[in-house]
């Protein structure tokens, strides 16, 4: 029975699904048996396509890891540097979330936040895998004019949001959001770990620790703090090495 | 046709990973087989429930929402559903193929795709954590409207 319940939460969408095709059966079995046959087509044209895809997409996330990516972007590149940024959405794998850890990344590096917009945007609708997707189902002419404006209107994007916000006005929210963590393991990813002792625990294990019990909150690490201003020394230290 | 060449480059793909190095392909193979397993049960669900609401509706009403003579309300429509629903996109293809031929509009399909991909309710909170209230926001607005420029234009281009 427990055992039934986690399934079921665990998969959502397809309970709901089971039960709405079950009731449909009983109120209309026409509607039941119209619905099953496209699921089919459906099924069909996705067995094609998806091994394909989730192939080429995990090739991307093993070859070309973010931090190789985050290297060749430079800060001051003007055009070139949002045409990049347009390239690193395009090649990279995963929904748009995935997107948010490594541009929120950038953008403490010093990133603007015209190219940040344009990160996350490219990383949403540019993908070199869906636009095969995209030509195979729509036609090549309407995944073409599509992409062909959407780049663009997108670097166009990055432009105005560049106007409307600043810089500081995303630091000073970021400082004042309290964020939750469910673990310590949670806390420990988000810290230098450098174990440099700055903030009086003896190492980041131990400050996380005290992030848990409430000792503490995360922005107490002194590193974090510095960070936080316009080029975070702790990165650039990483890279270094 | 275009299954086929994703097909042939996929196998290349993979076929040179293997040549460079076989433990990084294999660690590939492992993330897609996780993958696979993840959504592909979700994925059928999502399928299922798209095939029982459009067994539901009549194509009519389809062609009447997306496909309507007034062409800036059906790209509203369609960029508002695609705003709050949240489907994968390699589903959303399929999907859209079918709305095409039940009627709907190519710049009605065309906003559904860009909204659905670019602007999401659905990770809202997600963004906000990374970047704040006032960036979410004003990214997802702007999003909206340039998924809009986007259909019309597409529409004046592919009719």
């Amino acid at each position: 029975m427990k055992k039934l319940k986690t399934l079921i939460k665990d998969n959502k969408l397809t309970s709901l699904t089971i039960v709405v095709y079950t009731i449909t059966f009983f109120v209309d079995p026409q509607i039941f048996f119209r619905g099953l046959e496209m699921t089919k087509v459906f099924l069909i044209q996705m067995i094609e396509i998806i091994p394909p895809i989730f192939v080429i997409s995990s090739l991307i996330t093993v070859w070309v890891p973010p931090e190789v990516i985050a290297k060749g972007f430079g800060k001051n590149s003007g055009f070139k540097g949002k045409l990049l940024s347009v390239l690193i959405g395009g090649f990279s794998a995963g929904p748009i979330y995935a997107a948010f850890p490594l541009a929120q990344a950038l953008f403490y590096k010093g990133a603007s936040v015209a190219n940040t917009v344009i990160i996350i945007s490219s990383w949403a609708v540019i993908k070199v895998v869906m636009f095969m997707v995209e030509s195979s189902f729509l036609g090549l002419t309407f995944a073409l004019t599509r992409y062909a404006l959407t780049i663009p209107i997108i670097i166009t994007m990055g432009y105005i949001m560049g106007k409307l916000v600043s810089r500081e006005d995303v630091l000073r929210e970021l400082s004042n959001t309290k964020i939750t963590y469910k673990s310590e393991k949670d806390v420990l990813k988000e810290l230098p770990n450098m174990n440099c002792g700055a903030c009086g625990y003896k190492s980041c294990k131990d400050f996380a620790v005290g992030v848990m019990r409430g000792e503490v909150t995360i922005d107490d690490c002194v590193i974090r703090q510095r960070a936080k201003g316009r080029i975070s020394p702790l990165k650039e230290a990483h890279q270094e090495e | 046709m275009s299954t086929i060449i994703l097909i042939l480059i996929a196998g290349s793909l993979l076929g040179y990973s293997v040549f460079k190095s076989k433990e990084k392909t294999k660690e590939s193979l492992k993330i897609s087989r996780h993958l696979l397993a993840n959504t592909f049960v979700e994925v059928i669900g999502v399928l299922a429930l798209v095939g029982w609401v459009l067994a539901i509706l009549p194509p009519g009403l389809i062609k009447q929402w997306l496909g309507n003579s007034n062409h800036f309300l059906s790209i509203i429509l369609a960029a508002t559903v695609g705003t709050i629903t949240i489907i994968p996109a390699f589903i959303a293809f399929p999907l859209s193929k079918s709305l095409l031929h039940s009627g709907a509009s190519t710049a009605a399909i065309a906003a559904f795709i860009t909204t659905l991909t670019m602007v999401g309710f659905a990770t809202m909170p997600i963004e906000m954590r990374f970047f704040g209230k006032k960036f979410t926001l004003h990214r997802l607005w702007i999003s909206f409207l340039a998924a809009l420029v986007i259909a019309i234009l597409m529409g004046v281009i592919l009719g």
